[in-house]
C-alpha cells in the first residue's frame, strides 16, 4: 500500500490518491466517451493498494498507464501517454529554452551577467550550462528553507550561487614571497625558485592563474614591488657577472653596492668599474621593463578560466622605497603608460597605489615622483586606482618604516573593492587571506514595504525591524555556507591550502580546510541605498541632510549588528558596499513586478551602486566625497569612492591628484576615477569626446570606447547585461 | 557697492577642462567678440544669467577650496566688476586662470587691467577660431590660442607661454 510519494525533485510527501483519479479524468474528458467514474475509482484503488509503501511519481505514472491499457477504455491510455509526455516536455522546456539562449549566442542577461567572460565560446558555454543547471540545484538542496524564500521574493542575493556546491571561497591575496621562494607545484609542472626578474614576473602570473581556478572570486597581489624587488638586484647581479666574463675583470664588489635608484643613464665619459656599474644598471632597467610588459600581457591574454575568462587580477604597490622597488614601480607605470600591443589600454591587472603619508604622497617623499608618475598614468590608462593606508581604518599601529617586512601589515584591496583587514583569529593583516561568501540584502523592497505607513517616524522603525529580520537570516545563510565550505579537503585547492591561504603551510592533503577558513571574512552587503532613502524619506542622501543622516543610520546599524554576528558565529562578518554587477537589474526587476514603476524609486532598470549618490545626480566632486565619505569607514568588506571627470584627463593629471586630495582628506579608503577614453582601433587615434563614432583623423568607425563596469574595465559594452548599460547611459560627470 | 555685483552664466565647482587640476569655472556674462562657432552664445548677453554678490561667489570657491578659472562670456568687458573678485580669490591663496577673447597686448591696453594682471597666474588668450579648432589641444579651442604665463610676460617684456 502506498504510503508516501518520492517527487521529481527529491521531496517526500504522502499519498494522495485524489491526484491520480483527476489525472486519468483528464484523460478521459479527452475522448469521445467521456468519464467513467467507476473505471477511475477501480484503477486508483488497484494501485494505491498494490503498491509499494513507497513509490516515485514516474513508478505510479508507469502503473497507471498499465491499468489503463488493461482496461476497455485503451483511447484513455493513449491521451494518457500523450499527456504525460506533453508535461515531461514542458518541464524540461525551461531548461531547454535556458540552454537554447547560451547556444544561439544571445545577448541577454543569462549570457551577459560577468562582462568578463566570453560565453560564446565553447568553454564559455560549457561554464554558463554548468553555472544555470547548478544553481537550482543549491535551491533545493543546499539552502535552507528561510534563506530560499529570501531569494526567491527578492530581499537576498547569494553571490556566485553557481559555485556554491563546489565549496570554493571567493578570493585571496598572495603572500607572494612565499611561492617566489619556494617554489610550487601546478599542473604537471614544479617551479624551482625564482632567480631573476623574467621568472620572478612569470611565476606571479603562474600563482594568480592556478589559484583562480581553485576559487570564484579575484586574485591580487598585495606588495607587488616589496615581492618582486629582490629579483631586480639579483638580474642586476647576473649582469654584472656577465660584464665580468667579458672583460676579465672582476667586479665582485658591485654584487652589493649601493644603488641609488635603477634609471638607465648614457656611458659617455664613464670608465672601469663605474663604466661596467652603468650598463649593469641600463640593462637591468631594460629587462625589468620588458617583465612588466610581459607580466601585463600575460594578464590580458591568457585564457586560465573556461569562458576565456582571463584571471580578474588586481595588484598593489607604491610603498615600496627601495631602489629595486621603485624600479618595478616605475617601469610597471611606464609599460602601462604605453599599452599593450599596438598600445592599447590593458584591462588587467586592476592596479592599486597604496597612497601613503611620509612615503609616497607628500613633496618630501621619497617615491613622490612615482605618485605623480601614477597620476599621470592614470589620467591616460583609469589605473592605478587609489588605496588610502592614511584612512584611520587602514592604519596598522605595528607599522613601521624600517622593517623590510612592513607591507604585512599594510592594507591591500581587491581591485573590485573586496576588503580584508581585520581579523578576529590572527594577525590584522590582508595577506593570505581573502572572502569566504557574500550576500547582498536588497534594502530597496524593504523600504518600498513600508512606505504605505504614513507617519515617517514608525515608517523607518518598521524598516529596521524588518532589516533586522533579513540581516538575522542573512547571517545564517552564510554561516550554513561556511559549515558547508569547511567540510572541503585541503587537496580540492592544491595551490591555494598548499602555500596561499595563512595557516595552510599545517594541513595535510586529506584534511579539512575547517582550521584555517575563519581567517576570511564573511560580507554581509546592500545596494540601492539611495533609492532606499528615497522610499523612506522621499529624497536620497545627495539631496538632503536628513536623508544622509538616515542613511548613516541604516549602515552603522548593519555595521553593528555584523559584529554581533562576529561574536555569535565567531567569524569575521563584515559590511560590503556591493559592487553587484550582476545584481545590477535583478533586485529592481523583481521589485518593479511586485509594487510596479516609483518615481526615484524603481523607474529606472538598475539600481544605485552600495552608498553612492545616484549617477545620474549632478554633484561636485567635493560635495560627493562628503556624502559618501562617512561610509566608507562602516563598510569594512569593501568601498569605492568614483568621481566621473568632465575633460580628457591626460591633458590633466593633476585633476587626478586633486581626487587623491579628496580622498585623504575626507578620510576616504579607496577611489577611482571615470573619464572618456576613445581609441580609433585603425589608427590609434586617442581623445575623450562624447559619443565619438568616427574617428576625426582616419574616418574609422572602429572606435573603442573604454568604459569601468563595477570596478574593472572593458573596451566594449557589448558584454554588458541590460541594467548596467542603462546605469552607464544615464552616468553625468562630477563638476 | 553696485560693483560687487556680477552677473554670473554658471558657476561649475570642480572642472577639469579649464586648467590643470579640478578648477571652479566662474562664467561672467557679456561678450561682444561674438566668435563663431562659440560654446556659449547665450553668455554674450551682458543681462543674462544671474546678479551674484563677490561674497556669495566666494563662498562656493571657498567651499570647493580648488583653483579658480574667470570665463564667460569675456570677464574682461567686465573689469571693474571682476576686480574685487580677483582681489578676493587671490586673498584666499588660490590661483587664477582667465579666459577671454582679446589677444594679450590688447589685453595690456585695457582700462584698470594693471590692477588685477599681476593676481592672474594664467592667459588664455585670443578668439576662437573655428578653422583653427583642433580638440586634441590642451584647454584650448584654436590653435591661435595661447596659454600666457602673465607674471613670466609681465616681467620679462614678452609673451611667456606654459606647456601643457
Amino acid at each position: 500500500m502506498i504510503q508516501t510519494v518520492l517527487k521529481r525533485d527529491g521531496r517526500v510527501v504522502g499519498y494522495n490518491e485524489e491526484k491520480i483519479k483527476a489525472a486519468i479524468r483528464k484523460a478521459m474528458l479527452q475522448t469521445e466517451l467521456g468519464e467513467d467514474e467507476a473505471l477511475i475509482h477501480k484503477i486508483a484503488d488497484r494501485i494505491g493498494i498494490t503498491g509499494k509503501e513507497q513509490m516515485s511519481v514516474e513508478e505510479i505514472q508507469d502503473r497507471v498507464e498499465l491499468e489503463l491499457m488493461k482496461s476497455p477504455r485503451k483511447e484513455v491510455a493513449k491521451r494518457y501517454i500523450a499527456y504525460r509526455d506533453k508535461r515531461s516536455i514542458a518541464r524540461r522546456a525551461k531548461t531547454r529554452d535556458m540552454f537554447l539562449e547560451i547556444i544561439e549566442a544571445k545577448n541577454n542577461d543569462i549570457t551577459r551577467e560577468n562582462a568578463n567572460m566570453n560565453t560564446d565560446s565553447p568553454a564559455g558555454m560549457m561554464m554558463k550550462f554548468a553555472s544555470e543547471t547548478t544553481k537550482p540545484f543549491v535551491d533545493d538542496y543546499l539552502l535552507s528553507d528561510e534563506a530560499r524564500d529570501a531569494v526567491k521574493n527578492g530581499y537576498l542575493h547569494i553571490h556566485d550561487k553557481d559555485y556554491y556546491p563546489t565549496k570554493s571561497l571567493t578570493c585571496v591575496q598572495h603572500p607572494l614571497d612565499r611561492i617566489l621562494k619556494s617554489g610550487f607545484i601546478a599542473g604537471h609542472g614544479e617551479s624551482r625558485p625564482a632567480k631573476r626578474i623574467e621568472t620572478a614576473s612569470i611565476i606571479g602570473c603562474i600563482s594568480l592563474e592556478t589559484a583562480q581556478n581553485e576559487m570564484h572570486g579575484g586574485q591580487a597581489i598585495p606588495a607587488f614591488d616589496f615581492y618582486l624587488a629582490p629579483y631586480v638586484r639579483s638580474s642586476y647581479i647576473e649582469e654584472v657577472k656577465c660584464i665580468e666574463q667579458l672583460a676579465g675583470e672582476d667586479y665582485s664588489s658591485l654584487y652589493n653596492a649601493s644603488i641609488d635608484d635603477y634609471i638607465k643613464l648614457p656611458l659617455d665619459g664613464l670608465k672601469g668599474i663605474e663604466r661596467a656599474k652603468q650598463h649593469a644598471i641600463n640593462r637591468t632597467v631594460g629587462r625589468v621593463h620588458q617583465a612588466m610588459e610581459a607580466f601585463i600581457h600575460n594578464m590580458n591574454t591568457i585564457h586560465s578560466r573556461g569562458g576565456n575568462q582571463v584571471v580578474f587580477s588586481s595588484i598593489n604597490y607604491g610603498t615600496d622605497t627601495s631602489a629595486e622597488g621603485r624600479c618595478i614601480i616605475r617601469e610597471l607605470l611606464q609599460s602601462t603608460y604605453e599599452g599593450v600591443g599596438n598600445g592599447a589600454t590593458a584591462i588587467f591587472p586592476i592596479q592599486i597605489w597604496k597612497k601613503k603619508r611620509g612615503v609616497n604622497y607628500l613633496p618630501s617623499d621619497r617615491n613622490y615622483d612615482l605618485y605623480q608618475q601614477a597620476c599621470k598614468v592614470t589620467a591616460r590608462r583609469f589605473f592605478p586606482n587609489f588605496v588610502n593606508l592614511d584612512a584611520t581604518f587602514n592604519q596598522h599601529e605595528k607599522w613601521n618604516a624600517n622593517d623590510p617586512h612592513r607591507y604585512i601589515y599594510e592594507v591591500a584591496t581587491m581591485g573590485c573593492r573586496t576588503r580584508v583587514f581585520e581579523n578576529r583569529f590572527g594577525e590584522k593583516t590582508s595577506i593570505g587571506r581573502g572572502n569566504l561568501s557574500f550576500s547582498t540584502i536588497n534594502i530597496v523592497r524593504i523600504a518600498i514595504e513600508c512606505m504605505p505607513i504614513k507617519d515617517q517616524e514608525e515608517r523607518i522603525s518598521r524598516f529596521f525591524a524588518k532589516l533586522d529580520d533579513v540581516l538575522e537570516i542573512t547571517a545564517r545563510q552564510l554561516n550554513d555556507r561556511f559549515n558547508f565550505q569547511k567540510t572541503a579537503l585541503v587537496k580540492q585547492f592544491p595551490l591555494l591550502m598548499s602555500r596561499l591561504w595563512n595557516g595552510s603551510e599545517n594541513l595535510k592533503p586529506n584534511d579539512t580546510i575547517e582550521p584555517v577558513i575563519n581567517q576570511g571574512t564573511l560580507g554581509i552587503g546592500f545596494i540601492g541605498l539611495a533609492e532606499c532613502l528615497v522610499a523612506l524619506t522621499g529624497k536620497h542622501h545627495g539631496e538632503s541632510d536628513d536623508s544622509q543622516k538616515l542613511g548613516l543610520r541604516i549602515i552603522s546599524h548593519m555595521r553593528s549588528r555584523a559584529n554581533e554576528f562576529s561574536e555569535r558565529y565567531n567569524h569575521n562578518f563584515s559590511i560590503l558596499a556591493t559592487p553587484a554587477e550582476g545584481l545590477s537589474g535583478k533586485f529592481t526587476t523583481k521589485d518593479r513586478k511586485s509594487f510596479g514603476i516609483i518615481p526615484g524609486i524603481t523607474d529606472k532598470i538598475y539600481y544605485t551602486n552600495s552608498n553612492h549618490v545616484p549617477v545620474y545626480y549632478h554633484c561636485s566632486p567635493r560635495k560627493k566625497a562628503q556624502i559618501e565619505a562617512p561610509y566608507h569607514e562602516l563598510t569594512r568588506g569593501g568601498h569605492i569612492f568614483y568621481v566621473e571627470i568632465d575633460g580628457d584627463a591626460t591633458h590633466n593629471p593633476k585633476a587626478i591628484d586633486d581626487i587623491v586630495a579628496l580622498m585623504d582628506q575626507y578620510n576616504i579608503g579607496y577611489c577611482s576615477v571615470n573619464h572618456n577614453r576613445n581609441r580609433c582601433m585603425d589608427c590609434g587615434y586617442e581623445d575623450a569626446q562624447d559619443h565619438l563614432d568616427e574617428c576625426p583623423k582616419c574616418h574609422s568607425k572602429n572606435i573603442d570606447k573604454l568604459q569601468r563596469i563595477t570596478g574593472y574595465l572593458v573596451g566594449t559594452t557589448d558584454r554588458w547585461n541590460s541594467a548596467k548599460l542603462a546605469e552607464l547611459n544615464d552616468r553625468v560627470v562630477h563638476k | 557697492m553696485q560693483q560687487d555685483y556680477i552677473r554670473i552664466a554658471d558657476i561649475i565647482p570642480g572642472t577639469s577642462v579649464d586648467g590643470p587640476g579640478l578648477r571652479t569655472s566662474i562664467y561672467v556674462s557679456g561678450c561682444c567678440h561674438q566668435c563663431p562657432g562659440c560654446h556659449n552664445p547665450m553668455t554674450w548677453d551682458f543681462n543674462f544669467g544671474t546678479p551674484t554678490s563677490v561674497a556669495d561667489i566666494m563662498k562656493v570657491v571657498e567651499e570647493n577650496g580648488f583653483n579658480v578659472t574667470i570665463t564667460g562670456g569675456d570677464p574682461l568687458y567686465s573689469i571693474p566688476a571682476i576686480t574685487p573678485l580677483i582681489k578676493a580669490i587671490n586673498a584666499a591663496g588660490l590661483s587664477i586662470w582667465l579666459y577671454t577673447g582679446f589677444t594679450f597686448p590688447q589685453i595690456l591696453n585695457l582700462p584698470g587691467i594693471d590692477d588685477i594682471l599681476p593676481l592672474i597666474e594664467a592667459i588664455v588668450d585670443g578668439p576662437f577660431e573655428i578653422n583653427l579648432r583642433d580638440t586634441s589641444l590642451c584647454f584650448r579651442g584654436s590653435s591661435n590660442q595661447r596659454i600666457i604665463d602673465v607674471r613670466a610676460s609681465l616681467a620679462s617684456g614678452s609673451i611667456v607661454t606654459f606647456n601643457f
